[in-house]
């Protein structure tokens, strides 16, 4: 802008006056451009100021009979109204740990093979086939699950493992009762299967942050493989790694559809993981055609805000988290 | 700090050793031929200054001396380079025992994401189960070898990345003093260095030519001239002209090296 200004002036007048109308044109141009993004970016808040707004809303009649006694109880009783979210909070955290628990492994193991030992002609198709896996609609998943690997895991899983542990302490509780198929470590092992390719494929992104010159330097005083990557690349990308897998947690906790199909529906907390239960999604998924009171349709609204809280609270710690590896690569 | 660092005039040749060799040697990225045909000897306690424009194959060579080059697919030398009479690119070669005895400081500085003291004591811990007190007095003695134990001694928990430019390169270098290896490879370390620290490196890379066998890549030529006793001009993958530091400076016997040295190309 200053440029054209200044090169204005040595033109000849009526040249320059042109010269302006010009830019004036272009600078409205820019505003009605200016004005129009930042409408969009402003309409993003007010959809997420609206979802909130009505979640509340939506479950303050709940909220008013229940109290916090909503977050602790156990009941759920529609013919009396009585509802209680703590088999739903508990399912929802409990099956995301399992998922965690075997996903976190297996996904840096992948990342670690993808980006430090495997063959190049190896990378892409490993890579491709990883990613497709994330590519796959959750319903799918959730019809897999409940005709394929529920019936396996119900005939041949894990009878041996209820017998395994039929004499260990605390853990014969863990694995106890008849062996469904569907519950609560299905739908672990379904969500993990679903974010496994989320959990390789980020910390592939973050393990590729880490400088070749760092790496070549550590390889340099003698360090094997294995002693680059535990010695550097992970030191080096740890918060990053935390945040690919909260990220991932953040995925597994609202997960609807796959775990409505395998986890069994039931209301109660039971000791073993075996057995079924229910998550917040799946039960608000299951049962808002059916809620015809006020309260039964509030409390599944308050779920809805339960859900809404939890995810948003590790979604963040895991944006932050993210957010310090990128300042970090960018040092 | 003009000669007066390197240049009580270099023993004559035939005395000295030869620590490394490399004997007809050729480097492939895929299907480029990066290194053609080159030999070079690097004597022992001596420094060779390897110069010439970039693209010339320096560091491609540098990075053949450890090996580096195989943590790379499609990359692969043929010929003989010999360490101590024996060949390391022979596949059998143990890599991470040659890369101890082949240590390599590089273009910019890499503290690893770890405290100062850890920086040196990590490398050591590789190959030593030393106690407490033994580690303490080998981190001090490489710190003090790199120049730097004065600056640092004082915050020895600090993170090294913490410390300057100038500081992070001279803990590179104690880094790699602190596992003792036998030849050191400098990958232009003072590229990213302010003057004043370039200064300090350099006197020291001209101090440890006592203790080891020093190669050292650079685009400075006034570098060359202050740091190394022999000097080597590459082009285009080609080694044209090794000889005496002095003499490459004063009279090379190319035409390309004449032209290269006074700046008429390159």
């Amino acid at each position: 802008m200053a440029e054209a200004a200044l090169s204005s002036v040595a033109k000849p007048a009526a040249q320059g006056d042109s010269r302006l109308k010009v830019l004036r044109r272009f600078e409205l141009g820019d505003q009605a451009f200016h004005i129009l993004t930042k409408t969009c970016a402003v309409a993003v808040l007010l959809l997420l100021g609206g979802v909130i707004f009505s979640l509340i809303h939506g479950s303050i009649p709940a909220l008013e009979k229940f109290g916090f006694g909503f977050l602790t109880s156990q009941a759920w009783n529609p013919v009396t109204e009585n509802f209680g979210a703590a088999p739903a909070i508990y399912g929802t955290l409990i099956t995301s740990i399992i998922a965690l628990a075997i996903a976190v492994p297996l996904g840096l193991g992948i990342a670690v093979f993808l980006t430090e030992l495997c063959p190049y002609a190896l990378r892409r198709p490993i890579g491709i086939a990883v990613e497709l896996l994330a590519g796959i609609p959750s319903i799918i998943y959730g019809i897999w699950g409940m005709f394929v690997l529920a019936p396996f895991l119900q005939e041949h899983v894990q009878p041996a493992i209820i017998a395994i542990f039929a004499n260990v302490p605390l853990l014969n509780q863990l694995f106890s009762g008849p062996p469904y198929g569907i519950g609560i470590a299905t739908a672990g092992l379904i969500l993990s299967i679903m974010i496994l390719p989320l959990i390789s494929s980020i910390s592939r992104d973050v393990f590729e942050t880490v400088p070749t010159v760092l790496k070549e330097s550590a390889f340099g005083i003698g360090c094997t493989r294995w002693e680059v990557i535990r010695n550097i690349v992970a030191p080096y990308t740890g918060v990053g790694l935390v945040g690919g897998i909260m990220l991932a947690l953040g995925r597994a906790l609202g997960e609807t559809m796959a775990v409505t199909f395998v986890i069994g529906n039931a209301h109660k907390i039971a000791p073993s993981i075996l057995g079924p239960g229910t998550t917040i999604s799946a039960t608000i998924a299951n049962e808002f055609t059916e809620a015809d009171g006020a309260i039964y349709t509030s409390s599944l609204i308050t779920l809805g805000l339960l859900l809404f809280i939890i995810t948003f609270i590790v979604l963040s710690i895991s944006r932050l988290l993210l957010m310090r590896i990128e300042s970090q690569g960018a040092r | 700090m003009t000669n007066a660092l390197s240049q009580e005039a270099p023993a004559s040749r035939d005395k000295l050793a030869e620590k490394m060799s490399v004997r007809n040697l050729d480097f492939f990225y895929g299907e480029t031929r990066a290194l053609k045909s080159v030999s070079v000897p690097l004597y022992a306690n001596q420094a060779t200054a390897f110069i010439g424009p970039s693209g010339c194959g320096k560091s491609t060579l540098l990075r053949v001396l450890n090996r580096m080059y195989d943590l790379y697919p499609r990359q692969r030398a043929e010929g003989e380079v010999l360490l101590d009479g024996e060949n390391i690119l022979n596949p059998k070669q143990d890599i991470n025992a040659l890369r101890a005895r082949v240590g390599m400081v590089f273009q910019k500085p890499t503290p690893f994401p770890m405290s100062i003291y850890d920086n040196i004591a990590f490398g050591v811990r590789l190959y030593e189960k030393l106690g407490k007190a033994d580690m303490d007095e080998r981190v001090e003695k490489a710190l003090r070898g790199a120049a730097i134990w004065d600056e640092v001694k004082d915050k020895l928990n600090a993170s090294g990345l913490s410390l300057s430019g100038g500081q992070q390169q001279r803990l590179c270098i104690a880094r790699t003093v602190a596992i003792q290896p036998e030849v050191i490879l400098f990958d232009e370390p003072c590229s990213a260095l302010d003057p004043i620290s370039t200064a300090k490196v350099e006197e020291l890379i001209d101090e440890m030519r006592r203790d080891y066998t020093i190669a050292i890549v650079t685009h400075n030529m006034q570098q060359a001239v202050r740091v190394s006793q022999y000097t080597a001009f590459m082009y285009l993958g080609e080694m044209v002209e090794f000889d005496d530091t002095d003499k490459i400076f004063t009279a090379p016997k190319e035409r390309r090296t004449q032209d290269y040295i006074t700046g008429r190309f390159g």
